[in-house]
């Protein structure tokens, strides 16, 4: 699902389409409504009729015993009312922006590095695309091993990592998230930043050269700024990402200590499945999607993305 | 296309939730015993190393049966969610595992179950043949609503013993007071005095349950489950705090338990390894040292009841943990006779014997001749006194209340073992519930 993203649309007006036609063509013709049928009814049954459904629950209580009794507004006082909600949203924020700004810089330095063609590149790019094959839950039950203050790696490097109290407090629970999130994710925003960097034409870099450009002068000159729709993409996928994380949080800090990472879908979780207030769990999962629509409106407005003007304009 | 893919991803977390909801809200209500399947029983179990004897009972009882039960096991640690999602539907089981108390509180509330007094009229073995202070766990508003099954597991004090003799401490503490001077003596030899799995918050929870019964007797707790919230304001439930208290500042648990967990096997093996002198866990400790270092469960693995505080109201032999596991009729059940004929093979001896061949400890008044076959004969009647002259065993607080209280009680005991709240904060914490 995330490679749709980055999926190339079809240009408006392209030259294979509106070409005169030939044998045939004619009878194709633009695609119609019925192509987005399919597509349409599963979004319609697994993301509309959902969505009504918590709306609706989320002014009720139900435990799952019994039927939904309808409560008015409860729920949402309750949560207006809750530190741990508002703490959860501000947590969610944080690890939006950590994620982003840990993971973005280092995804363009690999990605950029990634496409070029030196010795053991592949071999050593291979190497590191491996946590990509690894499910969250794997690679969190992983680090939890390897941070145990004891006997992992905590425990051995003392000098670093005093008591290796890492998860006991809320800094270093975080710090653990952010870096398991990083070690997890930046391959896949490597490869699409490797994509993208093969995609720049080499007569920019050969003309950079006859200009007398070195090549940190090359990077920050050309190869940045044709990154630019690539990093759009990247970043708004770290955002998402960041909004739906849970299972990190579910196995490596259960939300703690105290509530100190409980961020907003892992609440969700909690007061759904483990308190079973459905009433309330759907209640933030109305807001998770009101403060990502949010979040995902203005960064399509502030990059431009709407537009998506092409980088290679001119050339 | 971008602006609709990300939103299919940002209603992802929202849709797995109502996904489920759905599929348990569909037929919300249940339509009695003439929807259920013909000449069939489904049992539901917590899904473990121990469903061999449980298919083993399930199969005998087939053998003479004409209604045949079916056995589910549904995997641990879904186990509750699962179950309170199809309890009223009308794929529900008939007969199902559950830990008592507050883990079938809502459905007796809701009256999805089967008071089992009538059956007990006519079999009084299905009571008078289990240990007293078990069966009680399952008795809601005067009525029984479970038979135990499996075993009961104790929460005892086990200790390291050859760091123990290291540290010149000669016998596990029977009181308070030799508590806190193991710790001084363990923290000189350079030990973590005790390992706790913070990380897990149930093993924390643990040293509140033993404290509060010792300092003010089980009639606090009770008091506070019965809905007065105002005993956590008492003085006994302050001194407790007290306690708890002075035993973290002493340093007893170190400075990075709440990084620890015992799940993973942390904190067993920091008391494996001679890194911590005592851990406070379920009887299952022992099974989970043996199964990693079967040399060390044997002859240096101690145990010892939690100690006794001076001055305290609760009874020095009271006990806390899991007491037992039961099972539980739903009352929409098409076969009650039948379901009345397989509980009564949790009394017989056949049972009994296998449960404890593979390690549980049935509290049933025939378990003792057959404490000779377990695994470690000792042991298992070291246990089974415990729990057969306890005058009280508290069920853990988080099994005690339903399910909705655990997130609650785990985080308020956590933040207070790591100073994020004080007495106060606890107190508060509590009377949210």
């Amino acid at each position: 699902m995330t490679m749709l993203a980055t999926g190339k649309r079809p240009a408006p007006g392209g030259s294979t389409v509106s070409r005169p036609a030939r044998s045939g063509a004619s009878s194709v013709g633009r695609p119609g409504f019925a192509w987005a049928l399919p597509a349409t009814i599963f979004f319609a049954l697994f993301a509309l009729v959902p969505l009504a459904a918590v709306a609706v629950l989320s002014f009720t209580s139900w435990s799952g015993l019994g039927d939904p009794r309808f409560v008015g507004l409860e729920n949402w006082e309750t949560l207006i009312a809750d530190p741990v909600m508002l703490k959860s949203l501000w947590l969610s924020l944080l690890f939006i922006v950590l994620g982003v700004v840990t993971q973005t810089p280092l995804s363009i330095l690999l990605g950029v590095w990634a496409a070029g063609n030196q010795r053991n590149r592949a071999v050593l790019s291979a190497i590191y695309f491996v946590p990509l094959l690894l499910s969250s839950a794997a690679i969190s039950v992983l680090w939890r091993a390897l941070l145990d203050p004891n006997f992992g790696i905590p425990g051995q490097l003392s000098w670093l990592f005093g008591d290796g109290n890492l998860l006991g407090t809320q800094s270093g629970a975080i710090g653990v998230l952010i870096f398991v999130g990083m070690w997890q994710f930046t391959p896949f925003h490597t490869l699409i930043y490797q994509g993208a960097a093969r995609g720049i034409p080499h007569v920019l870099y050969q003309a950079a050269e006859i200009d007398g450009a070195g090549r940190v002068r090359q990077f920050f000159s050309i190869t940045l700024p044709q990154l630019r729709n690539t990093a759009i993409t990247s970043i708004i996928l770290m955002v998402v990402g960041g909004l739906t994380t849970f299972e990190t949080v579910l196995i490596l800090t259960n939300g703690g200590p105290g509530t100190d990472t409980t961020i907003t879908a892992f609440y969700m979780y909690q007061e759904a499945f483990q308190s079973f207030d459905f009433g309330v769990g759907s209640a933030i999962a109305l807001v998770l999607v009101v403060v990502a629509t949010a979040i995902s409106l203005v960064v399509v407005k502030v990059s431009g993305y709407d537009k998506m003007n092409s980088s290679l304009e001119g050339l | 296309m971008s602006n609709r893919t990300w939103m299919t991803r940002s209603l992802a977390g929202g849709t797995a939730l109502i996904l489920g909801m759905t599929l348990a809200g569909c037929s919300g209500g249940g339509g009695g015993a003439s929807n259920r399947p013909e000449n069939e029983l489904r049992l539901a179990v917590y899904g473990d190393a121990g469903n061999t004897v449980e298919q083993a009972m399930v199969d005998k009882f087939n053998e003479t049966s004409d209604v045949k039960i079916v056995l589910d096991t549904i995997p641990g640690a879904d186990y509750q969610t699962k179950l309170q999602t199809i309890i009223d539907t009308d794929s529900a089981p008939d007969i199902f595992f559950n830990w008592g108390g507050g883990s079938i509180a809502n459905f007796v509330d809701a009256g999805l179950l089967l008071p089992l007094d009538e059956f007990i009229e006519e079999d009084p073995q299905l009571k008078d043949a289990f240990l007293p202070s078990v069966f009680e766990t399952a008795v809601i508003d005067d009525k029984a609503y479970g038979v135990p099954m499996r075993g009961t597991q104790p929460v005892m004090l086990f200790n390291n013993s050859e760091v123990l003799k290291k540290a010149g401490i000669d016998a596990p503490p029977a009181t308070w007071d030799e508590l806190l001077d193991a710790v001084e003596k363990l923290k000189a030899a350079g030990v973590t005095p005790i390992a706790l799995g913070g990380g897990d918050r149930w093993p924390t929870q643990m040293w509140f349950q033993y404290v509060f019964d010792r300092v003010a007797g089980e009639d606090l707790f009770q008091a506070a489950l019965d809905g007065d919230t105002s005993v956590w304001d008492s003085e006994e439930s302050r001194e407790a705090l007290g306690k708890l208290r002075e035993l973290i500042d002493a340093g007893a648990f170190g400075t990075n338990f709440d990084s620890v967990k015992f799940t993973d096997g942390g904190s067993p093996a920091l008391l494996a390894s001679g890194r911590a002198g005592f851990e406070l866990m379920g009887s299952w400790e022992y099974a989970t040292q043996q199964d990693s270092d079967p040399a060390f469960a044997e002859e240096v693995l101690g145990y010892s009841e939690f100690p006794a505080i001076e001055g305290g109201e609760g009874d020095p032999h009271n006990l806390a943990g899991n007491t037992n596991n039961f099972y539980s009729v739903h009352k929409e059940t098409r076969y009650p006779e039948e379901a009345a004929e397989f509980l009564k093979l949790m009394y017989s001896d056949e049972f009994v014997q296998e449960q404890v061949a593979i390690g549980n400890l049935p509290t049933t008044t025939n378990t003792e001749k057959f404490l000779d076959k377990a695994a470690d004969p000792e042991y298992a009647k070291y246990q089974f006194d415990l729990v057969q002259k306890a005058p009280h065993f508290q069920l853990s607080w988080d099994q005690a209340y339903p399910p909705e209280a655990t997130v609650t009680i785990h985080t308020a005991v956590s933040q207070f073992f790591s100073g994020d709240i004080d007495e106060d904060g606890f107190i508060k914490a509590m009377q949210g519930l």
